[in-house]
């Protein structure tokens, strides 16, 4: 396909003179009313809603730091294991041990 | 409604629009609704639901402000480019039949009336096939014919690279040509 090709060049022409219709006068105006019935909704995402938690209270850059702290304590916290698992496991340990002494107390 | 701040730029009246400001949402509207209006009417080519699409888009801003995000979105205007062309695509799945296949009529025998009859007819005839274009052509062409649409804007707001984009734009030319081989 040339420059110069006629066709395209009317192609073009036709493609910039598209008609479009003229825009009524009061559409603006229209719009704005009726935004002014209707009412905002904030809704925010999670990380957006910390962001203007933070920014609405000017919290200090410690703040965060003790912030990430809690996060990740309650995150450790979380993911060590069951204390009736750590109870269970105890008094089996303090079985074998006892089976152990009776044993040498038996060979006294 | 009266405007204030014609000199506060688009991201600065969005961020006074955030906190509930409907002055600035007036401004908003006022410097952008004819724009974004003559890309729905190219797609749509009817005033009455061009401007449903408009009023739509605006609203949703204002019900929404936080839809639009300055560290996602660099600028506002491309950003509800997008969100118009969107919500002109979902009217047109909607609404099949298109009101491009009536006839002109012929009534007026003066000479310089029939130029101007041919010429509507060339236009009708070419919005006809751009409303056939595959989606992505016609959103290539609907942006870059548009006035004061840069490639790279258009580019831009299709999510697409310049490159991609005047392939785009050659192949809807190349089509068009095919069909209105007639009329060029």
């Amino acid at each position: 396909m040339t420059i110069n090709d006629p066709g395209d060049e009317k192609l073009d022409r036709l493609l910039r003179m598209r008609r479009v219709e003229a825009v009524s006068g009061d559409l603006a105006q229209r719009i704005i009313l009726r935004a002014r019935e209707t009412q905002q909704n904030p809704s925010l995402s999670l990380w957006q809603s910390v962001r203007e938690l933070c920014l609405e209270f000017h919290l200090p850059k410690p703040a965060y730091v003790l912030a990430s702290a809690l996060v990740f304590g309650l995150v450790i916290g979380f993911s060590t294991p069951n204390a009736s698992v750590i109870n269970n496991n105890d008094s089996a340990a303090d079985a074998s041990v006892q089976s152990v002494f009776s044993t040498d107390e038996a060979l006294l | 409604m009266a405007t204030a701040w014609p000199d506060k730029d688009d991201h600065e009246l969005l961020t006074l629009i955030r906190d509930g400001g409907s002055q600035a949402f007036a401004q908003l509207v006022e410097r952008h609704t004819e724009r974004f209006y003559r890309l729905a009417f190219r797609y749509l080519q009817s005033r009455a639901a061009a401007e449903d699409v408009v009023q739509d888009a605006f609203l949703k801003l204002w019900e929404n402000p936080a839809l639009w995000q300055p560290e996602r979105n660099s600028k506002f205007t491309t950003w509800f480019y997008r969100v118009v062309v969107n919500l002109c695509l979902d009217r047109r799945k909607r609404k099949t039949a298109v009101a491009l296949d009536e006839e002109i009529e012929f009534k007026d025998d003066r000479p310089a009336a029939d130029e101007m009859l041919i010429q509507a007819q060339e236009q009708k005839i070419l919005e006809r096939e751009i409303a056939a274009l595959p989606e992505r052509q016609r959103t290539a062409l609907n942006l870059c014919f548009d006035e004061g649409l840069s490639n790279q804007e258009a580019a831009e707001i299709m999510g697409v690279n310049l490159k991609a984009l005047q392939s785009l734009i050659m192949r809807a030319k190349t089509t068009l040509k095919e069909r209105m081989k007639a009329f060029l």
